[in-house]
């Protein structure tokens, strides 16, 4: 009973693996395959190989130099400011949201969560001339910026949650203990929640590393372009250059999905409330 | 000291080319700069998807380029709203005799020239050699080839092209006699000769002449197996011919009833003059040489690009090209785009005709009759500007109000408040709020204020509510009809309840069998199942665009082989819904089976020993206290995924994109479809945000009020 | 060392009183418990002292200083919690050094007072341990280690014993009392035992719904208790209260006062003797060296401490009398009527104006 009970979950969980993994090992194979088109059947294995796609995308020059390695740099850095950004702005709202009770902090509440609710194609028009009023239009700061604010508020709601459930005389000891309020959120409440401090920073690297529709309005200079941009150069007004698509896909994706592996084991624990118990 | 220093003039060009087209026009742009010292010009290229809007964007601020490279059907909405410059005066008369007849005309909008032409783009007649010796010269030699083809060989087809498009159709339609617009510029679509047409394609489509799905990358795919021996295409197909593949061009066949040759439409690809350039004569220098007979060798030679300069097409090597020959025969039978506001009108409802028709569900000339309504519907005169005053005053009224109020609730709140440090929360809240206030609040309150507005060509007319009342009084279509505010409503609902809760019962599931403690390989399955998620949003969809392809898709594939009949997934409704459906659950499963577990480990093993030892099954176990349990630590996660569907516009539009005839757009990809593909309507845009907006807050707020009750 | 001075402290949370008007001192080196049942404002009033809470009314002085608006770490005051509240992400030295860094102690003298506290204690083989691997007595220790390494000028307790189990729970009450002999210092301690209160106290405060009842040495508090929630509230088992008439009609007592509403006598003011008022015997408790007999007088039900050698069997008629000079009387309002017993004032210790 108990032996044929374990290999129907065994059976449903491979059938899940599989539908999940399908589309990808099909993007892997057109990456991997000779030919641009769009040439597919069921098998998701490659019939011939070559990394030339892959070569091609990594090798794209400019007359300044290696654009790729430009705008693999340029998604790194941003994508890395974005987080520190993030992670900054959002755990400290949260804890302000978490541990005091001041006039406007439901209303505070109620404005990020309202905030999901714009939809983006109204905002991006007014954002461009705004970013232009404030010079920092075509510069990766301002790219920053807005990408920061865009991961903001679930942050705060998953942060805030996380807060919730540490213990407050933990931090109470600190006030006693000659600390300051900030020394008990540096020194107490930030070290708790790394689970969820993992999980925020996943989600603002997410965020900046992904997204290619703000990242085309407000960038011009191609050397200035993260990959999503570079990659949207494959897909064309009549015909898309698919392997070099997919390769460019696999090589954008890749490290996020290293960094979901390497955080994995926090992401359940850090999207959720999580338990200190001491 | 100062050197005598002559500082070279910057000029900045765009252009969204690609691959051999794009190293020709850097090559030309090399060219110059080796030549020309004192004006040094900038390529830069940019993304298709995107293009227009963002010179739309960047060139009335000052943030774009000198120059750019443009097709000629958008020149007149840039010419009304000050996106590019007209450039008489700045170039000479008598130089525009050096294009070939018919690529300079379309570059005037209201008697002003605003760009020099570089390449014509049109289409022809591509053939495979090794199926047939000369392609069919009039429309009944076509047919009877088609016929005998499909006779011979089922599967195989002598013509595979884009017949569901409009842009390909509209090549029959002119042979017929027909024309898009007329003298007035008014639509002519339910004209006799643009019935025949439709019902020449129609008889096509109705023997199975053509293949049952009638896209670019079944045309490509069919003509390079050799399964179908003629295609319709522009130059850019040479790229997409497979290597060894034998094949000739030839212009497109003499319509038999008329005597005309078919004739399709071109596209005029010009360098144009942007608003705002700093030194409109030294681009314009640039300009002329690259439009001219040295820099079009090059692009002809090296980019295969069908220029406009005469003198290009009487080099021996050009000349010699039966390819490019072919396109410069087909251009003396072809119609220019027409430039002005109502083509952009054209070819929603055009197309939506045209596919109905194929598809049996309509006849010819109802088709096109309702096509022509809404084509007029959305011509229909701006509403008249309302005065602003009242609305000002009662904006104002509000603000005094709401502020009276919330300084009123804040003053009650703040002598509640205890806790040390009180000033304090604004200290560590100040830096995330200052930049959501900024950079999400701001432009925000901004766009809704564009809903009391009309748009048109960089214009704005303050006509109050009048975007609310037309999309609430649905006056753009019948309430039945796909573009109806809320037929479309009722899609988003569906498909946001649809979504969440496979999104909800998916993860649950997952999470609960991983939960089981005699499970192994747990890790391994955990890892494998949230890879989705780790994939941009873009790129999900584009896949799955793929896999659910009428021909070459992998759900076919699996569907024949488990001797299934495949599905036409995007031209009915439902078929086109589960698509979109399957497309985004994948993508959002893994997060909810995430936060699942999370809860899941937060539930004291006690409470289901307890009840196990009250006798409860696994069943009820799951069913009395796990669930139960789950619900509240859920809600929120289910709350802000239900919102996000709500808006979900990547899955939608590249997958489905509204499918067939917008029924499947969601009220996002339907405002966006306002703003940027129908006449930059962009108050009206915004007027649909901010009932989006309207509606989600108003039901978050129920949600909330509900659970609130229920704790 | 300090003294404490709590003056007219009054804390409302929305519209709820938690604390009414409460006064009340603690001298230097003195062990004040504050007991009430769970919900009586105690650990709110701990908190108040401890700056966690703000105060409503009134004003919290130390030393003559007064500290009601300061921060909870310019007090010099540490608190050990319900729940320890240790760290987890610190090893138990680092818990305890913690304060001590963040007061910028020189590091020499933090190992010096981390290593006294530690033999204090008895700390030795755990410092380098996270919380999560001790047992809960171990926590305990730490928790009260943290307080004593600051050498703070009042220490307080939340409840620091109802975590553990009742022979650890003993075995640490000693222990804490020895810490105080030792140390000599200021401590306010919340309890909801009265067992605890009646063992650790130099002084006990009662406090009932945000109210102070009384406030005294156990041995006084016990034996005149100002008011029938004090009288019932300590000494176990609980005092027997009967009304004055049904009292009177049975012949438990002689006649009262027309004031006395209510009369109370601890069991072990109840005896077994011949000559009182019949009794039947209900039910018998067994201790070890005594017995609690409940009976009843009439209607009236009553416990009895009985010498262990002389129990009466169940259901047995017994004659009892009441001790008349340990009687407690009660007026209509439930407080104490003094006069019957001429044998001393009843001494208004801390109540009223410092």
């Amino acid at each position: 009973m108990k032996t044929l009970r374990i290999a129907a979950v065994h059976a449903i969980l491979v059938l899940a693996s599989a539908a999940t993994l399908y589309p990808v090992l099909w993007v892997v194979k057109m990456a991997l395959s000779p030919s641009q088109g769009f040439a597919m059947s069921p098998s998701p294995l490659p019939t011939k190989v070559t990394l030339q796609n892959f070569i091609d995308v990594v090798s794209t020059h400019d007359a300044s130099g290696w654009l790729f390695g430009r705008q693999l740099f340029n998604s790194i850095v941003v994508a890395a400011a974005v987080t520190v950004v993030g992670v900054a702005l959002a755990c400290s709202a949260a804890y302000a949201l978490s541990r005091f009770r001041f006039g406007g902090r439901t209303l505070t509440l109620r404005a990020f969560f309202l905030s999901q609710m714009f939809p983006g194609v109204v905002t991006s028009i007014p954002l461009y001339v705004l970013l232009d009023h404030l010079a920092l239009l075509n510069r990766l700061a301002g790219l920053v910026l807005v990408y920061a604010t865009t991961a903001i508020p679930f942050c705060v709601f998953m942060l805030k949650g996380y807060f919730d459930s540490l213990p407050r005389e933990l931090e109470e000891a600190v006030l006693l203990d000659g600390g300051t309020r900030f020394d008990a959120f540096w020194r107490v409440a930030l070290p708790l929640s790394r689970p969820a401090l993992a999980v925020t920073a996943l989600f603002c690297f997410l965020t900046a590393w992904n997204e290619f529709i703000l990242a085309f309005t407000f960038m011009t200079d191609p050397r200035s372009w993260t990959l999503p941009v570079a990659l949207q150069r494959y897909v064309g007004d009549y015909s898309t250059e698919w392997g070099h698509f997919a390769a460019g896909a696999i090589l954008v994706s890749l490290p996020v999905m290293a960094l979901f592996f390497a955080l994995e084991r926090h992401l359940v624990g850090g999207l959720t409330q999580g338990g200190v118990k001491g | 000291m100062i050197a005598p220093l002559v500082l070279a003039t910057q000029l900045v060009v765009w252009h969204s080319y690609r691959a051999d087209e794009q190293r020709a026009f850097e090559a030309c742009v090399q060219e110059w700069n080796r030549a020309h010292h004192d004006v040094h010009v900038e390529a830069l290229a940019l993304p298709h998807d995107g293009y227009a809007s963002k010179l739309e964007a960047a060139i009335p601020r000052g943030n774009g380029p000198d120059l750019f490279v443009g097709s000629h059907d958008a020149l007149g909405d840039w010419a009304r709203a000050g996106v590019v410059t007209p450039i008489e005066g700045l170039v000479p008369a008598g130089s525009l005799t050096q294009f070939l007849d018919g690529t300079v005309a379309p570059l005037r909008v209201g008697g002003h020239l605003y760009g020099l032409p570089l390449a014509f783009k049109t289409i022809v007649l591509f053939y495979r050699t090794d199926l047939i010796a000369t392609p069919p010269a009039n429309t009944d030699e076509l047919m009877k080839l088609a016929r005998a083809t499909r006779a011979a060989s089922p599967g195989h087809y002598a013509l595979a092209y884009e017949a569901g498009d409009f842009f390909y159709h509209a090549a029959w339609l002119h042979g017929f006699g027909g024309h898009i617009l007329d003298a007035h510029d008014r639509p002519a679509l339910s004209s006799e000769p643009s019935v025949a047409a439709l019902a020449f394609v129609r008889t096509m489509a109705d023997e199975e002449l053509l293949p049952s799905e009638s896209t670019s990358v079944v045309a490509t795919q069919l003509f390079n197996d050799g399964r179908a021996a003629m295609t319709i295409k522009g130059p850019w197909f040479l790229g997409d011919i497979a290597q060894g593949v034998p094949f000739g061009v030839a212009p497109l066949p003499v319509v038999s009833s008329t005597g005309q040759r078919a004739a399709p439409l071109v596209t005029v690809e010009a360098l144009l003059l942007a608003a705002r350039a700093h030194d409109p004569k030294a681009a314009l220098a640039f300009g002329a040489w690259l439009a001219g007979p040295e820099s079009a060798r090059i692009r002809a030679t090296r980019g295969r690009q069908t220029v406009a300069a005469r003198a290009a097409w009487d080099d021996p090597e050009i000349a010699a090209d039966p390819i490019l020959a072919a396109f410069r025969t087909q251009l003396s039978s072809t119609v220019a785009t027409a430039n002005v506001p109502a083509m952009n009108q054209v070819w929603e409802p055009a197309n939506e005709a045209l596919r109905k028709v194929l598809r049996g569900a309509a006849e010819p000339r109802a088709a096109l009759g309702a096509a022509e309504r809404k084509i007029l519907e959305a011509l229909r005169p701006p509403p008249p500007p309302v005065r602003a005053m009242p609305y000002a005053f009662a904006l104002a009224l509000a603000g005094v109000g709401a502020a009276i109020w919330t300084l009123r609730r804040g003053r009650a709140r703040l002598a509640a408040v205890g806790g040390p440090g009180h000033g304090a929360p604004w200290a560590y809240l100040a830096p995330a709020a200052t930049a959501m206030l900024v950079l999400v609040f701001v432009p925000f309150v901004v766009g809704a204020g564009m809903s009391l507005f009309w748009h048109d060509a960089g214009h704005w007319t303050f006509i109050g509510l009048r975007n609310f009342t037309d999309i609430l009084s649905s006056r753009d279509a019948p309430i039945t009809d796909p573009l109806s505010f809320y037929f479309t409503l009722a899609v988003t609902a569906l498909w946001t309840v649809a979504n969440v809760t496979l999104h909800v019962v998916i993860g649950v599931t997952l999470a609960l069998l991983l939960r089981d403690p005699m499970l192994r390989l747990r890790g391994v399955y955990r890892v494998l199942l949230i890879v989705p998620w780790a994939v941009p949003n873009y790129i999900t969809a584009l896949i799955w665009k793929g896999m659910f392809h009428r021909q070459f898709g992998a759900v076919n594939g699996i569907l024949v082989a488990l001797h299934l009949t495949p599905v036409a997934w995007f031209s009915r409704f439902w078929t086109s819904f589960t698509a979109n459906v399957v497309t985004n659950v994948w993508l959002g499963f893994p997060f909810m089976m995430v936060v699942t577990l999370g809860a899941l480990s937060r539930i004291p093993k006690e409470l289901e020993e307890a009840a196990a030892l009250d006798g409860a099954s696994r069943w009820q176990r799951l069913r009395y206290v796990i669930l139960p349990l789950l619900r509240p630590a859920l809600l929120p996660s289910v709350l802000l995924g239900a919102i996000w569907t709500f808006n979900m516009f990547n899955i939608v539009f590249f997958v489905s994109g509204g499918e067939p005839d917008g029924a499947t757009d969601i009220l996002v990809s339907q405002a966006y479809r306002w703003a940027f593909t129908r006449g930059h309507r962009y108050g009206y845009a915004a007027a649909y945000a901010v009932i989006i907006f309207i509606i989600l807050g108003v039901q978050t707020m129920l949600t909330q009020r509900r659970t609130e009750e229920a704790t | 060392m300090a003294s404490l001075t709590i003056d007219h402290v009054g804390k409302d949370h929305g519209a709820t009183r938690v604390l009414g008007d409460v006064s009340l001192t603690v001298a230097d080196g003195e062990l004040l418990v504050l007991v009430g049942p769970s919900g009586c404002g105690k650990s709110t009033l701990l908190r108040c002292i401890a700056g966690l809470e703000e105060l409503s009314r009134g004003a919290i002085v130390m030393d003559g200083v007064d500290i009601t608006r300061a921060e909870p770490r310019d007090r010099d005051i540490a608190m050990v919690f319900q729940s320890y509240a240790l760290y987890p992400h610190l090893s138990v030295r680092d818990n305890l050094a913690f304060g001590l860094k963040m007061r910028k102690t020189a590091p020499g003298e933090i190992a010096r007072r981390i290593g006294d506290a530690a033999e204090m204690l008895g700390l030795d083989a755990l410092l380098d341990r996270r919380p999560a691997q001790l047992s809960g007595g171990q926590r305990q220790r730490v928790a009260m280690g943290r307080a004593v390494v600051r050498r703070p000028k009042v220490f307080l307790f939340d409840e620091p014993l109802s975590n553990l189990d009742a022979a650890l729970r003993g075995q640490m009450r000693v222990e804490l009392m020895r810490l105080h002999q030792r140390l000599g210092a200021t401590m306010v301690y919340v309890t909801h035992d009265q067992v605890e209160a009646m063992t650790l106290a130099d002084r006990i405060a009662v406090l009932s719904q945000g109210a102070l009842m009384q406030v005294g040495p156990p041995a006084e508090l016990y034996a005149r208790p100002t008011n029938l929630f004090v009288a019932r509230f300590l000494g176990t088992p609980e005092m027997n209260i009967v009304g004055a008439a049904a009292a009177q009609a049975s012949g438990l007592v002689a006649a009262l006062p027309d004031t006395v509403a209510s009369v109370g006598v601890r069991a072990e003011d109840l005896h077994v003797a011949p000559g009182g008022v019949g009794a039947q015997v209900d039910v018998v408790e067994h201790l070890g060296p005594e017995a609690l007999v409940h009976l009843r007088v009439e209607m009236i039900e009553l416990t009895a401490r009985v010498d262990a050698r002389q129990v009466p069997r169940v259901g047995e008629r017994i004659t009892v009398a009441v001790d008349a000079a340990r009687l407690h009387c009660f007026d209509a309002a439930g407080q104490r009527v003094e006069g019957r017993q001429a044998t001393a004032d009843s001494p208004k210790l801390g109540i009223g104006k410092p």
